[in-house]
């Protein structure tokens, strides 16, 4: 019995791959199968649309230790295409589930649309420089970015909770897992910030940046460079491709030249504010406003004025 | 002695490709060929393992005609050889077929002990590889690597999560794929890049790699690509009176409602 498939393990993401499932289950004429390790997500999908549910009960719970299983019974059931929600675990969840299948996989998809009997995908490429539309032949896989879509509305009847013992691939033993402190700071939910770049000469320079954020009650970002290479700032704090990504009412770029990389984790912010010393930084083409000028006599003008 | 593999793209540096602005079409004609960022680093791990420990390092590359120029790069960053595979293929290959060559050249070649990959890679960032090619292998994976030690055969790993550190160890063969925070890659010095001079590259036939024609027709094509361009306003203010600057900055954001 062909489906789309819907994992995540994170309860609120599986709830937003419903959405996108939903129609191409529509497309597909299919059922929806949601699978889930968690016993309360298993309860709520049933409730928003998924046909069926298939909890599975294993010793071991992490994602990755569920693929064989997961990917066994992908292929089972013959799934016409599988969403899996985009997190760094299910992004591995979703290459070797993939490979199991034989399948294609369209990584961070933005949009996805049943066309010509294919998966229809849009994403981004060259770390955010272009973007590219992917045809995936089915059976397909997709990943999708955390809060790419809303979760649906409850759906008129509930759908079936089935659950599947399953045998945990322990080949790789987690002996712990320690959060990740970001230092009581989100900045992905900040509305506005500050962010430097490789303009500092050094660390102590970081000051002046921190004495505009205050101004501005903003929170302090970074590049890539400040956090990696230099240790100026917690790797939290750093926007980018592979860092954070963040849509403040205002992103000011100080003393960064705008490269792509950066940019993508900051393009969708409202305003960007540009100060660079070179006129030619790609970061003014970025910008709606900028200051071509010397951040170390620019910043402290620009405190002082915001602060009256 | 630990025997590892290093997988690494040669791909176009996407500071080089120019948007037109009249078709959003991508420009890549005068893109240079970098090895991509993150694979740089796990290159750099792979040689710090061994140049610890001992072991050698083998770096396998697929791409078009265009992966020969990476040889130099790569040997001068550690590794003991490459090999190499240019095919036409390559040109439209999605990570399906790259895991399928990539696979075959590592079980023609190996077995290895560790298979590390970067994250993703530089242009298409699919981060697929490491992953696809453990399945393909039948080998454990480990994925987003932040920090490894190798002792034996027993491979010891932080993986850095969205939300987590997670440490894990595993016993080899395994497959890894590292963060760009696991180091800092290398810049070779003169000695090491005269010294890449000397060591062995072998181009790999993919023909003799035992693929069938349908392992290497891509799953997913790409249809379309342009540009992506934000709408903004560019209002920028160059006086050499960095007050005067700033005065107009503060007006403007004040008239946003940013103040």
């Amino acid at each position: 019995m062909a489906g789309v498939f819907v994992f995540s393990e994170d309860g609120a993401l599986a709830q937003q791959l419903l959405t996108p499932a939903l129609e191409l289950k529509k497309a597909l004429g299919q059922q929806l199968v949601a699978v889930t390790a968690d016993e309360d997500t298993a309860k709520k999908l049933a409730t928003l649309g998924a046909d069926l549910v298939v909890l599975l009960r294993a010793e071991q719970k992490t994602p990755e230790a569920l693929v064989p299983e997961f990917g066994d019974l992908c292929a089972r059931e013959n799934a016409s295409v599988v969403l899996v929600g985009g997190t760094l675990r299910g992004k591995h969840v979703a290459a070797q589930v993939a490979a199991r299948l034989q399948a294609g996989l369209a990584t961070d998809a933005k949009t996805l649309q049943i066309a010509g009997g294919k998966l229809l995908c849009t994403r981004i490429l060259y770390a955010g420089l272009g973007i590219c539309e992917e045809e995936v032949e089915l059976p397909a896989v997709a990943t999708i970015p955390p809060r790419t879509f809303l979760a649906p509305a409850a759906a008129a009847s509930a759908g079936k909770v089935e659950t599947l013992d399953v045998k945990a691939d322990t080949r790789v033993a987690v002996a712990s897992t320690t959060p990740i402190s970001t230092e009581g700071v989100d900045i992905s939910a900040a509305s506005k910030l500050v962010s430097v770049g490789r303009g500092f000469r050094k660390q102590e320079d970081l000051n002046l940046a921190q004495e505009l954020a205050g101004s501005l009650k903003a929170e302090l970002a970074c590049t890539r460079g400040i956090a990696e290479d230099e240790h100026w700032l917690p790797l939290a704090r750093y926007v980018g491709i592979s860092g954070q990504t963040v849509k403040p009412e205002i992103y000011l770029a100080v003393g960064l030249s705008g490269q792509v990389q950066h940019m993508v984790g900051c393009r969708e912010s409202k305003v960007i504010v540009a100060v660079n010393n070179d006129e030619r930084a790609p970061i003014f083409e970025a910008a709606d406003y900028g200051i071509v000028g010397n951040l170390y006599e620019v910043l402290p003008l620009l405190t002082a004025a915001l602060k009256n | 002695m630990p025997k590892l593999l290093v997988c690494y793209k040669w791909a176009l540096d996407e500071q080089d490709i120019k948007i037109n602005r009249d078709d959003l079409s991508l420009d890549a004609s005068r893109a240079k060929g970098k090895i991509s960022d993150f694979d740089r680093n796990a290159i750099e791990e792979a040689s710090l393992i061994v140049e610890k420990q001992g072991g050698t390092v083998d770096a396998l590359s697929y791409g078009t005609a265009s992966v020969k120029q990476s040889i130099k790069d790569a040997l001068s960053r550690g590794p003991n050889k490459v090999m190499w595979i240019g095919d036409g293929s390559a040109e439209i290959a999605d990570a399906f077929v790259i895991a399928n060559v990539l696979a075959a050249a590592a079980r023609k070649f190996g077995p290895y002990d560790v298979i590390l990959c970067g994250e993703g890679s530089s242009d298409m960032f699919y981060q697929q590889t490491a992953p696809r090619l453990a399945q393909l292998l039948g080998l454990p994976c480990v994925s987003f690597v932040q920090k490894m030690t190798l002792e034996g055969e027993v491979l010891t790993a932080t993986r850095k999560l969205s939300d987590c550190l997670e440490q894990v160890s595993v016993k080899g063969p395994v497959v890894v794929s590292v963060l760009s925070e696991i180091n800092k890659p290398r810049i070779p010095t003169l000695k090491q890049v005269l010294g890449a001079a000397k060591k062995p590259n072998a181009e790999i036939k993919i023909a003799d790699l035992g693929l069938t024609p349908e392992q290497l027709t891509p799953k997913a094509v790409r249809k379309s690509a342009k540009g992506f361009v934000m709408s903004r306003k560019n209002v920028i203010y160059k006086e050499s009176d960095a007050a005067a600057n700033v005065a107009k900055l503060v007006a403007s954001l004040a008239a946003e409602g940013l103040r």
